[in-house]
């Protein structure tokens, strides 16, 4: 099938983009295109207008502070990847970015087209969460809002930005050298989508303990240990301890769902710990 | 030998039936009925577009497509290209847009609005041999096209059967999935008053003899060619109602039309093989051999009987392909093929066989298990003797030539069974549980007249003929009817016109896949062509050698039995000549050949037929390692041996490309494929990211053992190998599977083995071992 | 049509395009380079892989209006390239290609590889190419024959290149000559007249805030195709006034996110339309039902059945529910709503994988709905409550965002 028809058009700035948005009602944004492009040709998603956003410079740049790591909306997949990009998380990026569907969708999947799709398999909705990364969201006033990547995400599909806003980046802060992270993801072949995610995040210079279970069909959920011990990960040592935090933090799924979710994080724990 | 096709292919210049453009030429879009089972009460098209849609009522003097079989008590059905009264499946054609390009034509498709009356669907096979099931075609009574019997018994199980497993096994309905789709581009030659369809077909004149008997006019006004086409697997061995609608509307309209099937379409209007049902008893005698089997099996044929193949192509052959490679004295199978509101069913690679395969194969597992003995024991106790051949089976197969225990033997040893055992005593460092099947399958391949003019389906293959000429300049042309479409014939074929004639593989065209320039043949199906088209191709050259020789002893003075053909020269006994001499001097200096040469020159066309036309059987022992993650229900294969016995192989090469090609098409079904249904008949996949095709990480690369045991009924003693690595992977892999979950009392019978089946298997299996803790 | 110029296997190209044209049509049907096979048109299965200023990309899922300045590659301007000349060779030796239809877009991923394992040797030949499927060959050519090229190790690491511009957007990028400057008005000279509908302005919400509440949610089942569950929430108003409310359809219809009707209800029939978002899907539902009441019971039915004309997809449905008695903590008189709802989706919108319905999700829809209704209720005057939206959710889209989930779920989550 081919796509119905639509308009397009392809703003300089990040206030032409808000100003046109605020113009047409119906309007997408699209930045590489690569989940909006299939549903444009099933003809599922009939927007009359497209707004680019690549051809915006700032959206494509990084910004490396001490602190953090600023990576702008429309930075691809392949360039995380690739690792041109800082790296606030010891190569944690990168890892995750390698196994985002395949090349040539990572070389034009951008990391904020990811996250404003929100869909809960994506690789990004689940990393970027464990990390705590927030999400710049502009809109026509032109002053950016900050916003938690666990936040910003709502459910399914459904984000926390009004129709007239972009996301210009996302600010990832950066781990301690001595951080490790482990990530597992659970699908039926590989590129195709997760049928369940697992991060594991410690920190111990920041005290960040955190476990992540993704990919369940709406926001992932997160779960924080106790500040500078890793006494959570050790929760996931045994898979019925592990059931009963994931049950309590609200994962829900049948019992083959709540396995595999259980599964995911324990051996993104058994990573971090290098096992 | 490397493949002379490969070159067009790897620098982008095949040319596919999506690659035609013609002046003028429109694109076509369908609309397709959105329910699975409804009457058509109105179709609603703006009157502006009128002229741009074409609806059955359009089609005058269009007869609907009908693919009969004579066997007694078959039900016929017909298929109208566009619906007219009702539609029977999801994705059944009810309007054709014509438009510049395809994106407007479904700009068209759009605006047409069509109001049902839904009716009950029949979505389960096993639900639509019920009484009182709603009925796809009214006047049948019931939903049956046939219910076919094989009963070789006494009617009583075998009274000495020590042992007895009956089982319940389901293969899920695949997509065959060829990475391109289908397609037409037709346009009316005024010259000629003919209908020209290029369509991506594997049976170009088949589709020609169709058309001509829908459109209501002569064979001579439809010509087809079949261009290069993107794998076909089955999927393109039908005469299809979009060639149908097109055939008709270009020469109603006087413009060019193209469609071209996407992926979509594919899925939702393609979801049609596969699809069995099975309860099959199995009995053993005290001593571990196999006695008898009782089987009660039903095929999902979907709505219509498509044409050539018929509704009962897999429902009609399940009787005599279910005893496998043994011998055993009691056998009785019912088989039901049902119809039912999804697409109509096809063969695809190993038709029939890999629902069969899986039946008995994992049932003998079963059986083994439930004895105490290794299953490939059991095996070996009850597959037919390499000194019974030529071997007439139970169901009245001719096994012609093989040795059944010498090729599990050797997998046997190759996969190392006795390590793996010690292996799974152990047990994995990781937690997986390792599992190791074996399957065994026969492959009848190029069997012709007498096996299908029994089953009386609208064609019977015959003799396949090929013509053969020289062109001026010495170069030979081989047309053939049949079709290549990744098996590599202009290589293969080359190969044995070269061998008889000496001609250079580079002056050797080998021309198909056009009904104006080739013989008459049923097409590529079934394994046949290295028998039947090999078999034609040797036959022809081997005629024009004696014309070649005839025409070089004139030239050379002598008679022609004292000359010989020989490194492409024709040798006398005190000269020669080559062949290049003897085309250029017949076609452009005929002033030199003597008045009384012989005037046919160097053109044949011969014929070929086995001297027994039951077909080939070649074989194949498959042996699977694999682990299996009890938790995730992830499988892994750690290992995948073949042994093949397909005869005297051509081109070896691509033989192990076939084997390896069909093994991994068998694992998608093993693990991968299935268009499922919702309850009303909706198909829940219509991208590949639903309907998974294995890829690079889903396929290891098989270890392929050969044995050569020559066919006593072909040509050189080849056998057909093309389909026979996609029917025992489903079966050596559930095995395996099988073999790693029975310490946990778990079985899978149903493919494919998802994770979620396999951990809802471990799961209920526990449930079962321990009621108490379920409480 | 728009302008664009590009650089396609090195040659300058300035060509018209509609916007909605994939780079692969145009690239066959307009410069008749068919050599780039289309087998998915979503993204999967990589035959139209070609290559965009030096990196791999999916021409079926990438518009031609995008590549405005970009150079492009395909598979008809690789015959000199020396890389591919031997992978040509390898394929072959290896019968890494049988019908021919995947290989133009297997060996352009597989001429990257061979430059990416020049830098990274671990990358896993395997899973590299995981997004070309091969239906022929079993891929153990393929395989064999890419490793065979990396061995012969022809490709020389790239030298750390100083990006000039330090921009890692997909490509050809903001610094690319293009053919129409990049500007605030829309490239192609008219808009749709569609395309100019101003969003509404945001103030139009709801003057009183929303108060939160709870609705719970049962157990989802199928049966005969109809999905059904109940939500059952409690409104701190009394019976008699959710009565008044909730028995008039045309009252009770601005409620329901995305609910329009045509008209007042004549002799209990209605008109409508539903409009259901999620993501970037966008279905609206035309279509007529009617209503049964029983005042004494204070318990309604409504069922309803559209069509969607986009694409061609139906849908039908009832949502009944039954007022009773409660109370709540801050209210003595209360009243509880039980919903039951049904519905069947049937045609493109439900021939995706169609797996269990999101609770929350359902959740929520249930609580705008709740939270819509307590609104009216206190402000029976206000103007008309902004089409309440939930992340573009509306109520029957419970339903429908059900069964779209997967679809979501499998296509959109590639991030774009």
């Amino acid at each position: 099938m081919k796509s119905a028809a639509f308009d397009y058009v392809r703003p300089r700035s990040v206030a032409e983009a808000c100003d046109l948005l605020a113009e047409n009602a119906d309007a997408k944004v699209v930045a590489g295109g690569q989940s909006l492009g299939p549903m444009l040709n099933l003809r599922l998603a009939q927007p009359p207008l497209l707004i680019d956003i690549t051809r915006i410079a700032e959206l494509g740049r990084i910004a490396e502070t001490d602190g953090a790591v600023t990576i702008g909306a429309t930075v691809t997949h392949a360039a995380i990847e690739d690792q041109k990009i800082g790296a606030p998380a010891n190569g944690f990026l990168a890892r995750v970015a390698s196994g985002i569907a395949y090349r040539a969708v990572r070389t034009r999947g951008t990391i904020g087209g990811s996250l404003v799709h929100a869909d809960p398999a994506a690789d990004w909705v689940s990393s970027l969460t464990a990390l705590g990364a927030e999400i710049l969201v502009v809109g026509p006033g032109g002053t950016p809002r900050r916003v938690s990547v666990a936040d910003f995400v709502r459910g399914a599909m459904d984000v926390a930005i009004e129709h007239d806003e972009i996301v210009t980046g996302v600010h990832v802060p950066r781990l301690s050298a001595t951080a490790r992270c482990g990530y597992h993801k659970i699908c039926r072949k590989t590129g195709e989508f997760a049928e369940a995610i697992g991060v594991a995040v410690f920190d111990p210079d920041r005290g960040l303990c955190r476990v992540v279970a993704g990919a369940g069909g709406g926001r992932p959920v997160v779960i924080d240990g106790a500040r500078g011990t890793d006494r959570l990960l050790a929760t996931f040592d045994d898979p019925r301890s592990g059931r009963e935090c994931l049950d309590e933090a609200g994962v829900t799924g049948d019992d083959y769902q709540m396995q595999i979710h259980v599964a995911a994080v324990q051996r993104a724990v058994q990573e971090l710990r290098g096992r | 030998m490397l493949r002379k096709e490969d070159d067009r292919y790897m620098r982008g210049r095949g040319r596919f039936v999506a690659d035609i453009r013609l002046p003028g030429m429109q694109d076509v879009a369908f609309v397709r009925s959105p329910l699975a089972h409804a009457r058509i009460l109105s179709i609603k098209i703006p009157p502006t577009l009128r002229d741009r849609v074409m609806i059955a009522a359009d089609l005058e003097g269009v007869r609907p497509i009908r693919a009969d079989t004579t066997l007694p008590g078959f039900k016929s059905s017909t298929q109208s290209a566009l619906a007219d009264d009702k539609v029977r499946h999801v994705g059944e054609l009810v309007a054709m847009c014509i438009a510049p390009t395809r994106a407007e034509a479904e700009d068209i498709a759009a605006e047409i609005e069509i109001e049902f009356e839904e009716l009950p669907a029949v979505v389960d096979m096993l639900q639509g041999r019920q009484p009182g099931a709603a009925l796809l075609h009214e006047p049948w009574g019931d939903n049956l096209f046939l219910t076919s019997v094989t009963d070789v018994s006494n009617g009583t199980p075998p009274a000495n059967a020590a042992y007895e497993v009956t089982r319940e096994l389901r293969t899920a309905r695949q997509v065959m999935s060829p990475m391109e789709g289908r397609g037409v581009v037709a346009e009316w030659d005024s010259r000629v008053e003919q209908l020209v369809v290029h369509t991506a077909t594997q049976q170009p004149h088949i589709v020609r003899s169709g058309l001509a008997e829908c459109l209501g006019i002569d064979e001579g006004q439809v010509r087809v060619i079949a261009p290069d086409v993107g794998g076909g697997f089955g999927y393109k061995g039908i005469l299809l109602p979009e060639e149908v609608a097109l055939g008709f509307a270009t020469r109603k309209l006087g413009v060019p039309l193209r469609w071209i099937e996407d992926r979509r379409e594919n899925l939702v209007a393609g979801a049609d093989c596969r699809e069995h049902h099975y309860l099959l008893t199995a009995y053993a005698d005290a001593n571990g051999r196999l006695l008898g089997l009782d089987c009660e099996a039903s095929v999902d044929c979907g709505a219509y009987s498509a044409y050539p193949f018929s509704a009962c192509l897999e429902g009609g052959q399940i009787g005599s392909l279910l005893p496998g490679l043994y011998d055993f004295p009691h056998y009785r199978c019912r088989v039901h093929s049902v119809a039912t509101n999804k697409p109509p069913i096809l063969p695809y690679r190993g038709v029939a066989r890999t629902g069969a395969c899986f039946a008995i194969e994992v049932t003998l597992d079963a059986l083994a298990r439930e004895i105490g003995i290794e299953p490939v024991a059991l095996r070996m106790n009850s597959l037919v003797q390499p000194e019974q051949m030529p071997f007439d089976n139970i169901a009245k197969r001719h096994f012609d030539s093989g040795n059944y225990p010498e090729a599990l033997r050797r997998a046997i040893e190759a996969i190392d069974l006795d390590g793996v055992r010690t292996r799974q005593k152990t047990g994995e460092p990781d937690g997986r549980r390792i599992g190791l099947g074996f399957a065994l399958y026969t492959e009848q391949a190029g069997h012709g007249t007498s096996v299908y003019s029994a089953w009386g389906i609208p064609m019977v293959p015959g003799h396949e003929q090929c013509q053969a000429r020289f062109t001026p300049d010495g170069g030979l042309e081989i047309r053939i009817g049949a079709h290549s479409h990744g098996q590599g014939l202009e290589t293969t074929l080359s190969q044995v016109a070269h061998q008889i004639l000496g001609v250079p593989h580079d002056r050797i065209k080998v021309l198909h896949g056009d009904t104006a320039i080739s013989p008459y043949s049923t097409g590529t199906w079934g394994s046949r062509c290295m028998i039947m088209s090999g078999g034609a191709v040797a036959k022809a050259c081997e005629a024009l050698a004696g014309r070649l020789k005839h025409i070089g002893a004139k030239l050379l003075q002598t008679d022609a039995a004292n000359v010989r053909l020989e490194g492409g020269a024709v040798v006398g006994p005190t000269s020669r000549i080559e062949v290049a001499e003897i085309a250029r001097t017949w076609y452009r200096r005929p002033q030199d050949l003597p008045a009384d040469v012989d005037p046919r020159g160097l053109e044949v066309t011969e014929g070929y037929k086995a001297e027994r036309d039951t077909g080939t059987f070649s074989y194949a022992a498959h042996a699977c390692l694999l682990a299996v993650d009890p938790v995730t229900g992830e499988v892994e294969l750690l290992d995948y041996v073949i042994v093949e016995d397909g005869g005297v192989l051509v081109n070896p090469m691509i033989v192990d490309g076939q084997i390896q090609g069909g093994t991994a098409q068998g694992i998608g079904t093993a693990l991968y494929e299935e268009m499922r249904y919702d309850e009303r008949g909706q198909p829940l996949a219509s991208t590949l990211s639903d309907y998974l095709l294995p890829g690079p990480t889903e396929v290891p690369a098989a270890r392929i053992l050969h044995m050569e045991t020559p066919s006593p009924y072909t040509r050189f003693g080849q056998k057909g190998i093309g389909e026979g690595g996609a029917i025992a992977p489903p079966a050596a892999i559930t095995n395996a599977i099988n073999d790693a979950l029975a310490p946990l009392g778990a079985e899978l019978l149903m493919s494919p083995i998802t994770p979620r089946r396999i951990v809802e298997a471990i799961a209920a299996a526990q449930h079962t071992q321990t009621p108490e803790a379920a409480e | 049509m728009t302008t664009i110029t590009l650089e396609v296997n090195g040659r300058e190209i300035t060509a018209d395009v509609s916007p909605r044209t994939h780079l692969a049509d145009f690239l066959r049907e307009q410069l008749l380079l068919t050599g780039t096979h289309i087998g998915c048109e979503h993204g999967v299965c990589g035959a139209c892989t070609v290559e965009m200023n030096g990196a791999i990309v999916r021409s079926c899922i990438t518009f031609a209006v995008a590549c405005d300045g970009a150079k492009i590659r395909t598979i008809e301007g690789f015959d000199e390239d020396p890389v591919m000349t031997r992978l040509r060779g390898a394929f072959s030796a290896e019968h890494a290609l049988q019908c021919g239809y995947c290989t133009p877009g297997m060996l352009v991923a597989a001429r990257d590889l061979v430059h990416r394992k020049a830098e990274n040797p671990a990358l896993d030949t395997r899973v590299e190419m995981s997004g070309n499927l091969c239906r022929c060959t079993g891929y153990s050519g393929i395989v064999q024959a890419i490793d065979t090229v990396v061995s012969e190790n022809l490709v020389a690491p790239p030298s750390a290149e100083a990006n000039s511009e330090p921009w890692f957007g997909p490509a050809p990028g903001p610094s690319a000559k293009t053919a129409t400057p990049t500007a605030s008005a829309p490239a192609s000279p008219r808009p749709a007249p569609a395309a100019k509908k101003p969003a509404a302005p945001k103030t139009s919400g709801p003057a009183i805030a929303r108060r939160p509440i709870k609705v719970e949610v049962g157990d989802l089942t199928v049966a005969d195709g109809v999905t059904q569950f109940t939500e059952s929430f409690t409104l701190a108003h009394p019976v008699a006034t959710v009565w008044e409310l909730m028995r008039d359809p045309e009252k009770i219809a601005p409620c329901m996110p995305g609910l329009v009707l045509d008209g007042p209800p004549e002799n209990g029939a209605l008109a409508g339309r539903m409009e259901v978002k999620i993501g970037p899907i966008t279905a609206g539902f035309s279509g007529s039902g009617s209503f049964r009441r029983d005042d004494d019971a204070h318990a309604m039915a409504l069922e309803a059945r559209g069509n969607d004309r986009k694409s061609g997809s139906r849908v039908s449905g009832e949502i009944s529910y039954r007022l009773t008695p409660a109370s709540l903590p801050d209210a003595a008189e209360a009243t509880r709503v039980d919903c039951t709802i049904a519905y069947t989706l049937q045609g493109p919108l439900a021939q995706f994988g169609r797996s269990d319905i999101v609770k929350d999700l359902v959740g929520r829809i249930g609580e705008a709905f709740a939270q819509n209704v307590d609104i009216r209720l206190r402000a029976p005057d206000a103007a008309m409550i902004a089409p309440a939206k939930l992340g573009g959710v509306s109520l029957l889209l419970g339903a429908l965002g059900a069964s779209l989930r997967r679809a979501i779920l499998r296509l959109l989550g590639r991030g774009s």
